[in-house]
């Protein structure tokens, strides 16, 4: 008897209990949506912020700032500390190196041109192939750590392509301006170690001091050195999380201060100084160190980002909760009729309670579920034209979803049902 | 007149007889009405306020000299006074000089700590701040390799032979080096290539180099998108003698990719949830109409026209509307203000144009959502709406 006055119900106001569905899927979709972009924003937007190339340099433990300084004032450079290019591939295999998004080595050296003028000569990868001893396999290399470059003429050097690995390099513009050298031309350099012949693929502009460099390949630049196989320095884009007090007192005491439940924390978390502390780790006399300039402003950027979409979230969920008990408790308490009916044939107060709430609830699941598929496309939706990526659909989502429906529902209709249930059923059948 | 009275009379009462259900309508309008213009509140402003959160990356635009010459406090001045002075948000001067520590070659740099402060945010202190002259603040690499550390005193030497003397300094003749103790105030850690200067007050420099009034750069920050900036630059470089503005690239062209990204976001979220919203509200609407049929029925049987039912009803729905709307807007406003509260620090700008877009768009959604169940309701035999099917 239950069930068929149940199905008679939902069936015979077919209309009415659609509208219901429509209304919860609407605000299901609504949480589902802002709930999954609320958790993914972190990830997507610290991704965009990698725009702003490396947040991590390793430089060699005892090169000091004394290379720098003497070479500035123009004095012979002195024996320089350098890492080992072997090593570089070890940053990948640190605890975090999921997070090490790319990475490129750099050899720094002077070089004369034909016309005696001294130009800085910078050996790097560009999108150099990496295979890892995990059996992991990589593209690393300046392509993305310097995404502000403008490629005016020719275009990004290409490692793997035959021919361009050797001796290929790319000009910075007001360089190529003084030259009068454009892609395709070639560019005789020399050093005390050696002297080449380059072939210019491309002009970039950075707006910076690199505007006045040449570019080239590792390998080049180690011959023209005379380093071979050593590097000056590597730069390193990682994912981190935002520093708290933690990491603070971490990097400013050292990580030797804190307590081993602490260190542990610190360890296994995404900080912009434990990651440091992990590539020192792999790779021997090495000092990792953050650029403040992106590891800072990231944090503060990510931190706000979040920060805003948990409250806008906060301000959707709280509307469709709303929206959804408004029109249930509109719904119930047209039903008074009905409820004065089954009051007056007899009808206990816990039975007509019973009934009127499995309704709501079987439309809530039906309509719930429906929300959260089409939440998930809303949330694609906003993915791909934002981000151009799928953001991911978390699965505790499902939970808090469905745990707010219930909720809300009950919230909307019990009170009505309560107020219906208190009026006399000669009243209401009589209306009012 | 009495036809008017009449009209109000009944809508007013209507809303007041049929309080709780009303109620239930009305909220069901201002939330939505709240949502509309707090997330519209917030879609304007974020821009500005992030942009503002993205100055923390420093220095967006530099001048230098453009002929040849160094850069005098006059220009720089004139140059500062062609970007507005609200969107500036700090413009400090460097200039850098070789000098040396025990006999060591490095490049010192004075500068304005007040606004370094400002143009660089992310400069980790080990200490304090310079505050007075005499004090310095040494990056980490040089406080490592002369091994000193905050509080201790450093002596800067300069060697006037090298520099080309002025006449007044060419008349003093025998003395060729100056020098000047200095307290260091703390250790500069940044990450770049900061750490390997000290970087000492522009009195302190000027007296120890004996040249005044001459900066090599100045890096400032200005809270501009790039199109602003680009114009800011040009105006700058073609209007102003012996200044040549350029942009930092790095910075202006990440932050253009990342802001327009982030801008983007909110624009998506608040088009989907003002969408949901809206049909939430719509189909609150609908059920509170719809149960009302009995009333429409009885209405006909009793002699009202169509139209003057239709009238009725629309007029209590747009006074609904006008009143979830006015509250909604003062809601959303609150609503913006304490977001930008908790996540800017700083408080929101007041739209005046959003109270009547709010009033506005509400009475249509209500409007129309009630006009759809009330005219299926006229459509329909009053003898079978009172019957009840």
């Amino acid at each position: 008897m239950f069930f068929r006055m149940i199905k008679g119900a939902l069936f015979r106001q077919k209309s009415k209990m659609i509208m219901i569905a429509v209304t919860i899927a609407l605000g299901a979709s609504l949480a589902t949506a802002m709930l999954n972009i609320m958790l993914d924003v972190g990830d997507k937007v610290n991704q965009e912020l990698k725009a702003y190339g490396a947040n991590i340099t390793v430089v060699p433990k005892e090169n000091s700032v004394l290379t720098d300084l003497y070479a500035l004032d123009g004095q012979e450079e002195t024996a320089a500390a350098h890492l080992k290019e072997d090593d570089i591939g070890k940053i990948k295999t640190i605890f975090w190196g999921f997070n090490i998004l790319d990475f490129t080595p750099f050899v720094n050296t002077t070089v004369v041109l034909d016309d005696e003028t001294e130009v800085k000569l910078t050996g790097t990868w560009f999108n150099h192939h990496l295979a890892l001893n995990t059996g992991e396999e990589l593209d690393a290399g300046i392509h993305s750590l310097r995404s502000w470059w403008d490629v005016k003429n020719g275009q990004w050097l290409d490692e793997q392509k035959e021919g361009t690995a050797n001796g290929g390099a790319m000009v910075g513009t007001v360089l190529a301006e003084r030259l009068g050298i454009s892609s395709g031309d070639s560019l005789h350099v020399k050093t005390s170690d050696g002297e080449k012949t380059l072939s210019v693929v491309g002009v970039f502009d950075s707006g910076g001091d690199e505007d006045e460099q040449i570019f080239t390949t590792l390998a080049t630049a180690q011959e023209l050195s005379g380093t071979k196989g050593l590097i000056d320095s590597i730069e390193v884009s990682a994912l981190t999380t935002p520093d708290n007090e933690l990491a603070k007192k971490a990097a400013t005491k050292g990580p030797g201060s804190l307590s081993p439940a602490d260190y542990e924390t610190w360890y296994c978390t995404a900080y912009v100084s434990s990651i440091c502390y992990q590539i020192q780790e792999a790779i021997p006399d090495s000092v990792a160190s953050p650029v403040r300039q992106v590891a800072e402003s990231e944090g503060n950027i990510l931190d706000k980002t979040q920060l805003l979409m948990i409250l806008i979230t906060i301000l959707s969920l709280f509307g469709s909760a709303l929206g959804i008990s408004n029109l249930v408790t509109a719904s119930v308490m047209e039903r008074s009729n009905e409820i004065g009916l089954l009051k007056a044939i007899g009808a206990r107060d816990y039975r007509i309670s019973g009934i009127v709430l499995t309704e709501i609830i079987i439309t809530a699941v039906v309509g719930g579920v429906a929300g959260y598929f089409m939440g998930y496309g809303f949330a694609q939706i906003i993915g791909q034209t934002v981000f151009n990526s799928s953001i991911e659909m978390k699965p505790m989502v499902i939970p808090i979803v469905a745990v707010l429906i219930v909720i809300v529902t009950l919230a909307g209709s019990i009170p009505a049902i309560r107020m219906l249930l208190r009026l006399r059923p000669a009243e209401v059948l009589h209306g009012r | 007149m009495k036809k008017q009275t009449m009209f109000l009379r009944m809508i007013t009462a209507s809303l007041l007889r049929r309080r709780s259900r009303m109620l239930v309508a009305l909220l069901a309008i201002a939330v939505g009405a709240t949502i509309l213009s707090g997330l519209v509140t917030i879609y304007y402003d974020v821009p500005r306020q992030m942009g503002e959160q993205f100055r923390s990356y420093g220095a967006n635009m530099i001048f230098t000299s453009s002929n040849g010459k160094k850069l005098s406090k006059s220009e720089i001045d004139s140059a500062k006074k062609k970007i507005n002075n609200s969107q500036l948000v700090g413009a400090a001067p460097y200039r850098y000089e070789n000098m040396t520590v025990y006999e060591r070659p490095l490049m010192a740099a004075s500068t304005d700590f007040d606004e370094a402060q400002k143009t660089s945010p992310y400069w980790r202190v080990d200490g304090e701040w310079p505050s007075a002259e005499g004090q310095a603040l040494v990056g980490q690499e040089i406080a490592a390799t002369l091994e000193v550390k905050a509080g201790d005193t450093v002596t800067l030497v300069y060697d006037l032979d090298e520099a080309p003397a002025t006449a007044d300094e060419a008349n003093k003749g025998e003395r060729n080096q100056n020098s000047r103790d200095f307290t260091v105030a703390g250790i500069l850690d940044t990450g770049g290539n900061e750490e390997k200067y000290i970087f000492i007050s522009v009195p302190d420099m000027e007296a120890l180099t004996g040249k005044t009034d001459v900066f090599d750069m100045t890096e400032l920050s200005v809270s501009a998108n790039r199109d602003e900036l680009e114009k800011y630059a040009d105006t700058i470089t073609k209007n102003v003698d012996g200044v040549s503005a350029r942009l930092v690239k790095r910075v202006t062209q990440s932050e253009n990719t990342v802001l327009s990204k982030l801008q983007a976001l909110v624009l998506l979220v608040t088009v989907i949830v003002l969408l949901l919203t809206m049909i939430c509200v719509a189909t609150t609407m609908m059920a509170v109409v719809t149960e009302r049929r009995k009333e429409v029925g009885l209405r006909k049987a009793l002699g009202a026209s169509n139209k003057s039912i239709i009238f009725e009803f629309m007029g209590e729905g747009l006074l609904l509307g006008a009143i979830g709307g006015l509250l909604g807007s003062v809601c959303g406003f609150i609503f913006a203000q304490a977001v930008s509260m908790n996540v800017f620090n700083s408080s929101i700008q007041f739209h005046w144009v959003l109270i009547p877009i709010t009033i506005i768009v509400s009475v249509l959604v209500t409007g129309l959502s009630c006009l759809l169940p009330v005219r299926s309701a006229t459509d329909v035999d009053p003898a079978l709406v009172l019957k009840g099917e």
